[in-house]
């Protein structure tokens, strides 16, 4: 599955297109990380363990949306954004979408 | 023991209730939605910026479609207890998914009904209505906003 | 390109799991680490126990209280009590403790024991008490809790569960989950302390009087007692109908002694019915 955030796929030609599909998942982080997290908070840098967990739902979310793509018969999504919210205080959607077409 | 029966038996029971009647109004939303989906889905909807050459626009307009779903008791106690230990939040992922599906239908629909043909470059937004009982920390619903621009082709 | 019109597959955005075998898995999840927490940190405490000497206890606590105890002491059936206490504590070898005695002006029959070497009766209690003998092993009981520091492992465990709590989760939504678990917890470890505070009034009193009548007009009347420093969960959870089990296992350890449980019974001076200074 091709993925770009662009609207054609450089050298290749959009043959077909079969609408918008989408990948999501809502993902929480455990006490351990909030207590960690609140340690940095107090001297600043990098939140290492909530990159990780952020990057695994991204991917995962990546990863649902090109299954999207494939049960409709596409080989590549285009225009590919993201974006987050928070759904409850501790808890945020990871959110890609994208159009499903086929290039040649 | 009685008074633990009612300290635990009444919340039990509102968790249960509220699952039953909860998942059943899911149940029914989501029929409702394939339908709503297969009836339309000759109407083209992406969020590609620049249409097919061989369209030939008339007109655009920018529409909207968006929806507001209140989360229930079962899936907030549910998603309380999932924050304590981490991983994904299932009881909200349908909520957030019925959400989705629903405003790009609503979209579609407000596109059709003003007479265009296609909906493009559609964007989507979500957001959490903070509860007002609960000093904003608690989520009274999710809100999910679609918009895009609706394109008419000449006949 | 040309549009294909085409619809996603059903359920790639939602996980496959039923809702109530999660709630069931995690409810149990929880449930369990919270109830280990408690326990290790109970254990702790009872490590932590052995290092305060009583002295340092009254010395810490016993300053606290001592304004309300002996300031008034007129009433002839408080100054009864104090008489008994006293005659009681006799018989408790190496008892470390300078104890004191106060009236907490409450109409629920109701007896605390602090840490510092204070006990005190509720009005109610002092009212209903029907002979000396029945304030013997009420009496007693609180000793009981003395000699076995349960006064402070109720502080200690207070202290140390509703921290630990509010730092975890601090004002969640499913926060009732530990919550609960952590006070059945709880409740499991004061049934026996409180077992054990029997046992030893009961032996107090068998030492003073030479038999065991009267005691049991106790049960009848408190309710489960913890050892006062409960929070408010304990009135909701406590166990009535452990009264039975109480009984019955006094009666078998007189039984096992040879005690005598019919005797004569010594009545207590009228209460008077002015206040007392008291909490």
């Amino acid at each position: 599955m091709i993925l770009s955030n662009t609207e054609e796929i450089p050298g290749r030609n959009i043959r077909e297109f079969y609408g918008v599909v989408t990948g999501s998942t809502v993902r929480a982080k455990h006490i351990g990380r909030d207590f960690m997290a609140s340690l940095k908070n107090l001297v600043g840098g990098e939140l290492k363990g909530y990159t990780e967990l952020l990057q695994e739902a991204r991917q995962e979310a990546l990863d649902r949306m090109s299954e999207q793509a494939r049960s409709v018969g596409a080989n590549a999504v285009v225009n590919v954004r993201f974006s987050t919210s928070s759904v409850a205080q501790g808890a945020a959607e990871l959110f890609a979408y994208g159009t499903a077409v086929r290039v040649d | 023991m009685v008074e633990t029966a009612i300290n635990l038996g009444i919340p039990l029971l509102l968790l249960i209730g509220t699952y039953l009647i909860g998942s059943a109004v899911e149940r029914s939303h989501y029929r409702e939605i394939r339908i709503r989906e297969s009836r339309s889905r000759r109407f083209p909807t992406v969020n590609l910026r620049t249409p097919p050459k061989s369209w030939n626009i008339v007109g655009a307009e920018m529409v909207t479609g968006n929806v507001v779903i209140s989360i229930d008791y079962f899936k907030r106690f549910l998603a309380g207890l999932r924050m304590l230990v981490g991983g994904r939040v299932t009881s909200y992922e349908s909520l957030l998914d019925r959400g989705r599906r629903e405003a790009i239908l609503r979209l579609k629909e407000a596109a059709f009904e003003r007479g265009y043909n296609a909906v493009i470059n559609v964007r989507l937004e979500t957001s959490r209505l903070a509860s007002s009982n609960r000093k904003g920390e608690g989520t009274a619903g999710v809100e999910i906003l679609a918009f895009g621009t609706a394109v008419k082709f000449a006949k | 390109m040309e549009y294909r019109p085409r619809i996603p597959r059903e359920g790639i955005n939602v996980t496959e799991r039923h809702p109530l075998s999660e709630l069931v898995i995690l409810i149990a999840g929880i449930a369990a680490v919270v109830a280990a927490l408690v326990v290790a940190a109970f254990a702790f405490i009872e490590v932590a126990i052995r290092w305060v000497p009583p002295s340092f206890e009254s010395r810490l606590f016993g300053r606290l209280w001592s304004a309300d105890a002996g300031s008034e002491q007129e009433d002839p059936r408080l100054e009864a009590a104090t008489a008994v206490l006293g005659r009681l504590a006799s018989h408790w070898e190496g008892n470390p403790y300078e104890l004191q005695l106060a009236i907490m002006e409450e109409q629920t029959p109701n007896a605390f024991a602090v840490p510092g070497g204070m006990i005190y009766l509720t009005r109610g209690l002092l009212e209903s008490v029907e002979s000396e003998n029945e304030l013997a092993f009420i009496l007693g009981h609180e000793l009981g809790h003395f000699r076995n520091r349960d006064h402070l492992r109720a502080l200690g465990r207070g202290l140390i569960v509703s921290l630990t709590l509010s730092a975890l989760i601090g004002g969640s939504a499913a926060e009732s989950v530990p919550r609960v678990a952590t006070t059945l917890t709880q409740n499991g470890f004061a049934r026996e302390q409180e077992r054990e505070a029997d046992t030893f009034g009961i032996a107090l009193v068998q030492a003073e009087y030479g038999h065991v009548a009267g005691t049991d007009g106790f049960f009848r009347r408190l309710p489960d007692a913890t050892a006062g420093i409960g929070d408010e969960f304990a009135s909701y959870l406590a166990t009535h109908p452990v009264s039975e089990a109480r009984i019955e296992a006094l009666r078998s350890l007189a039984r096992e002694n040879g005690w005598s449980v019919t005797g004569e019974l010594t009545t207590l001076p009228r209460l008077t019915s002015g206040h007392s200074r008291g909490s």
